[in-house]
């Protein structure tokens, strides 16, 4: 097993391919708002912004592991059944996570429960492994998977944290509404914790993200 | 070298699979002690919240509640038959006999006795569990030293559906277990019965023996009642016992 990766070829380290496989994700072609992946996680964990945090930081884990794995051994995986190697893979990935954080953070790992087991049907991890690590080498590969992890993480983190200001009136577990909006009348909105906030909300920010990075539908 | 080829497909395919199911299983048992602990410090968190002698989200550290919990919280031996607390070993609880006769189930249970600061016995916490709609839920609820009323009930194990079943945990749901009692005006043993739909405060036998039942969770809520109960019975002789 191989953990990290050299660069192939003399290429210097971060040239203009290795910028474009980790910052393209986050901005221009941002896995949740414009390729519109990975939804369902995006809308379940994010109630709350720690929740959300430990699940973006795994989904970085778990892709950059699978993106590694994958473009280490793509000259060697038979074509008919790279698909099932792949999930063998991203399988091996999320199982590890989530042995990790029931040993070291039992409380989340309660929290997110299921989801994070449902990374491995998460489109964004397999959709990398098939577009980017079967045809690259590990280090692009590496930062490919950060990059698109991190796209993922920072959009649910952003939903996580307004719908725990706007559905709990806290975030990461302080309060920061002041109890003198309260008593001026001031309540929670019970939406935001519900599942149609997250969906008006995640729908508010790919509008925004697509309305700044000016998206065109092709 | 053709990687297509049949046999190679199936060498390569059984080493991919040989060699990740040994790096999991190895992870696996390297963190197993690890994670039996954090699940053993969960269930003496719930042990404590269901007694009320700490809040859901306490921000004490874990050596702290450790200590907590080892010096206010012990556990005990019910002889179920004679209603005494005895010395020596519970007898290993078995879910499936349980199910189908709770006679069954053992004489003798583990409880466990939440002590005041001074020494003086504050609540005494008993485990329950049983099925719910998709799976087995344990929880602990806890009695004051009266034997009967409740003083809170937790629930840390459970497969049920996020925001239907699941809202077993719902700390707004589980404080209206506070205060019911589980014994009848004539000392019967009559448990807690999670209600379809809410409790009419006007009628007096509801307001002392019923909880709102979770929306949405009708066979959750129905799994609840049964096992609270039938938990509540194998104990029966010890908890009406003054």
């Amino acid at each position: 097993m191989t953990s990290t990766a050299a660069p192939e070829t003399k290429a210097p380290l971060f040239g203009e391919q290795e910028k474009k496989a980790i910052l393209d994700p986050l901005w221009d072609d941002n896995p949740i708002s414009l390729q519109m992946l990975g939804i369902c996680s995006a809308l379940a964990v994010t109630t709350r912004l720690d929740v959300s945090i430990v699940m973006g930081i795994s989904v970085i884990c778990v892709m950059a592991m699978a993106n590694v794995i994958i473009s280490l051994l793509r000259h060697m995986i038979p074509s008919k059944i790279r698909i099932i190697v792949q999930l063998v893979v991203i399988s091996g990935a999320v199982i590890i996570v989530d042995q990790v954080l029931r040993a070291y953070a039992y409380d989340l790992a309660k929290q997110l429960g299921v989801f994070i087991s449902l990374i491995i049907t998460n489109c964004i991890v397999m959709g990398r492994l098939e577009a980017y690590a079967m045809a690259n080498p590990p280090w692009r590969s590496l930062l490919d998977g950060i990059g698109n992890g991190l796209g993922y993480a920072w959009i649910i983190c952003v939903v996580g944290a307004v719908r725990e200001i706007f559905g709990s009136g806290k975030l990461l577990g302080f309060q920061v509404i002041p109890d003198a909006m309260y008593e001026a009348g001031y309540v929670n909105n019970g939406l935001m914790v519900l599942a149609p906030g997250a969906f008006i909300l995640l729908g508010v920010i790919v509008w925004v993200q697509r309305a700044i990075s000016g998206y065109v539908e092709k | 070298m053709n990687t297509n080829s049949n046999s190679y497909v199936m060498v390569f395919a059984v080493t991919m699979c040989v060699t990740v199911s040994s790096a999991l299983a190895f992870l696996a048992t390297s963190l197993k002690s690890k994670q039996e602990a954090a699940a053993e410090f969960d269930r003496q968190k719930n042990v404590m919240m269901a007694a009320g002698l700490i809040e859901r989200g306490d921000p004490r550290m874990r050596e702290d509640l450790e200590k907590l919990y080892a010096d206010r919280v012990k556990q005990v031996v019910v002889d179920t038959i004679d209603g005494v607390i005895v010395d020596g070993e519970a007898d290993a609880l078995n879910e499936a006999a349980a199910e189908k006769d709770p006679e069954q189930s053992g004489r003798y249970r583990s409880i466990e006795q939440a002590m005041t600061e001074g020494g003086k016995l504050d609540a005494i916490i008993l485990p329950v569990s049983g099925k719910g709609l998709w799976s087995t839920c344990y929880g602990y609820l806890a009695l004051a030293g009266d034997k009967n009323t409740v003083k809170g009930i937790q629930f840390y194990k459970h497969g049920e559906t996020p925001g239907l079943g699941g809202e077993i945990e719902n700390a707004t749901w589980t404080a209206m277990w506070k205060g019911k009692k589980i014994l009848d005006d004539k000392g019967e043993l009559v448990s807690v019965t999670v209600k379809k739909g809410k409790v009419d405060q006007q009628k007096p036998v509801e307001k002392k023996h019923f909880v709102d039942g979770l929306a949405g969770a009708t066979i959750t809520s129905n799994g609840v009642s049964k096992f609270v109960l039938s938990d509540l019975k194998a104990l029966g002789t010890y908890l009406q016992k003054k």
